[in-house]
């Protein structure tokens, strides 16, 4: 198992962000981790990649709490952008060979030509959906166990998601864990094998999608509105 | 480490070229008033320059604290605090950088001044009255200083660490602000007294420690060293701070 | 390929390829892409790739030689029986989509064969 939440709790305020989650991810694995904006995904991913400290509970990673250690090997991207303003994408991309021992700028290099991404160009003056396939270069350049990814396929154009999937796709093997939000449930019925479910900041399951689908006639996305429907109106 | 502490210099490189390149300009006003004897542009070139050197120390340490703010409270964060660096490693590069920083400002600065200057006295062949006049305009303040060498980098030492000292206790207060108290009520006062606090009890503690030693020299490198000792402790406290209960 | 949610995507692609099998797009023998590419190609979960494979082998359609990768059946007699249940099942398909219109059986035969003629 590479990942473990133990009764991991967040407050922000006197709001649970994060409410008990116990859960194990092991690697080999894609999984969808879903639920409506607010529900606490990108809260516990934060704890996960050691920006935020639980307020009790652990989250462990092959065994050990989250550390410097284990950002070694966990590479997280946010959903915000989070570049210094006065970085072009060359910069972005030395920062990273800079402090991440995995990163291959090569490798970088070819996932920038996927994309009408060139190195001169400012982050600051990048759209959104530029700016949203710059982080998901700079982030699978790296050789990491883990991959977690906080909404890949936000600002990205129909098109341009299929280019992403097969990245994604050509980085999930026997050794890796991946790990990928969305509220586009419907993105990630075919690339994710599991889903972990997330309502109000509690871990509603962690299923298998193909056990689900033939065990209950039902899709992701069913499920999905099964379990939110009624919050969401 | 050395490349945390680039991408220190990285963040604040802008402010010190623009502050370099307001120092030529009013250098050349200098060289330009001293040569060309125009007294007007002369007067407001030193003035210039004494603002400057004071201003850019000031500047320098200021936007510092500012970055610690922005790579604690912003998105940009993450750029930080993803990379495997301890808390120690981090704030321990922004201090490096902004006190080696301060201290090659005020080096800088001093001897540009000393240059300037000799450069007035050998034009006007008045070096020896000037110096009795400050001599003199000094001892009717007290009477044990005298200006040498020695006397003015004890001084310079002083100074300088002495704002090191106040930037790191910044430092603390704004990490307090962002770890401990973020959130809370009165958030801001509260940290903002514990600054004036910190920083009172940095100069008290100098003043008590250095009140024996007779020798004003002396006493400025002392109480210089413990602004670098309070520093220190503060920088522990802070990363401390930061490593166990930072979240961004 | 556009997948249906409700259903498992291991069996979505099987079918694809038990397809191919039949139709002759991939012959008896042949070698079949591995795990890996198999799911860059349809764009799906790799362990999902692997589960295809072992379903395939399991019904006796494909096998997996050992270092070498998979390859489709060289039986010819299996292969013919697939034909046949894929057949039959198209059939039945069929004839329950007739009966809740209300075609009998044998005017559907009479339609087929309406049909040829044009």
């Amino acid at each position: 198992m590479i990942l473990e939440s133990k009764e991991v709790t967040k407050l922000f305020g006197s709001k649970r962000a994060v409410d008990g989650i116990s859960l194990q991810l092991e690697k080999g694995h894609v999984y969808a981790l879903l639920g409506p904006n607010g529900s606490g995904k990108t809260t516990w991913m934060k704890m996960a990649a050691g920006l935020i400290k639980p307020t009790s509970g652990t989250v462990a990673f092959e065994g050990a709490p989250v550390s410097i250690e284990s950002r070694k090997h966990v590479a997280y991207m946010s959903t915000e952008p989070y570049f210094y303003a006065w970085m072009t994408v060359k910069d972005v991309g030395k920062y990273y060979q800079d402090f991440f021992e995995d990163f291959s700028y090569e490798r970088y290099q070819k996932l920038l030509q996927k994309t009408e991404l060139t190195e001169d160009l400012k982050t600051r003056a990048l759209s959104s959906g530029m700016m949203a396939k710059l982080k998901i270069a700079v982030t699978l350049a790296r050789d990491a166990r883990v991959y977690m990814l906080d909404e890949p396929f936000n600002g990205i154009d129909l098109l341009a998601r299929d280019d992403i999937r097969a990245c994604i796709l050509e980085y999930a093997t026997e050794e890796k864990l991946l790990l990928l939000s969305s509220h586009l449930v419907e993105e990630m019925e075919a690339i994710a094998d599991r889903a972990v479910f997330i309502k109000e900041g509690r871990l509603v399951e962690n299923v298998d999608l193909d056990d689900m689908r033939s065990q209950r006639g039902e899709s992701m996305a069913d499920r999905y509105r099964e379990i939110y429907g009624h919050t969401e109106g | 480490m050395f490349k945390l502490m680039k991408y220190e210099f990285r963040k604040t490189w802008m402010t010190k070229v623009i502050l370099l390149g307001i120092t030529a300009a009013a250098q050349v006003l200098f060289l330009f008033g001293l040569y060309g004897d125009h007294d007007n542009a002369l007067g407001l070139s030193v003035f210039l320059l004494t603002m400057l050197a004071i201003g850019g120390v000031l500047v320098i340490g200021l936007e510092s604290v500012i970055t610690l703010h922005r790579d604690m409270n912003t998105k940009q964060s993450y750029m930080l605090f993803m990379t495997p660096n301890s808390s120690y490693a981090i704030l321990g590069a922004k201090m490096l950088e902004c006190g080696l920083s301060i201290l090659i400002t005020g080096v800088f600065f001093f001897g540009l001044g000393a240059l300037d200057i000799s450069l007035l006295f050998v034009k006007q062949g008045e070096l020896n009255k000037l110096y009795e006049m400050i001599q003199q305009m000094i001892h009717t303040i007290n009477e044990k200083i005298t200006i040498d060498a020695s006397g003015i980098a004890s001084f310079l030492f002083s100074i300088l660490a002495g704002w090191i000292g106040t930037i790191s206790t910044a430092y603390l207060a704004d990490v307090v602000s962002s770890a401990l108290l973020n959130g809370k009520r009165f958030n801001g006062v509260v940290s903002f007294l514990l600054f004036l606090v910190l920083d009172w009890a940095m100069g008290w503690t100098a003043q008590q420690l250095t009140a024996s030693i007779t020798s004003i020299n002396q006493s400025l490198v002392w109480s210089g060293v413990i602004s670098l000792a309070f520093s220190a402790v503060m920088y522990f406290a802070t990363a401390q701070i930061m490593e166990r209960k930072l979240s961004v | 390929m556009q997948f249906d949610p409700m259903t498992p995507i291991w069996l979505q692609v099987k079918r694809a390829l038990e397809t191919d099998i039949v139709s002759g797009l991939r012959p008896p023998g042949e070698k079949l892409p591995g795990g890996r590419d198999l799911a860059l190609q349809y764009s799906i979960n790799p362990n999902t790739a692997a589960r295809v494979y072992q379903e395939l082998e399991k019904d006796g359609l494909c096998e997996t030689r050992r270092g070498m990768g998979t390859y489709v059946t060289g039986s010819m007699e299996r292969i013919a029986a697939l034909r046949r249940e894929m057949a039959e099942k198209a059939i039945q398909e069929f004839l329950s989509k007739m009966s809740v219109l209300g075609v009998s059986r044998q005017e559907a035969a009479r339609m087929i064969l309406k049909e040829e003629e044009r």
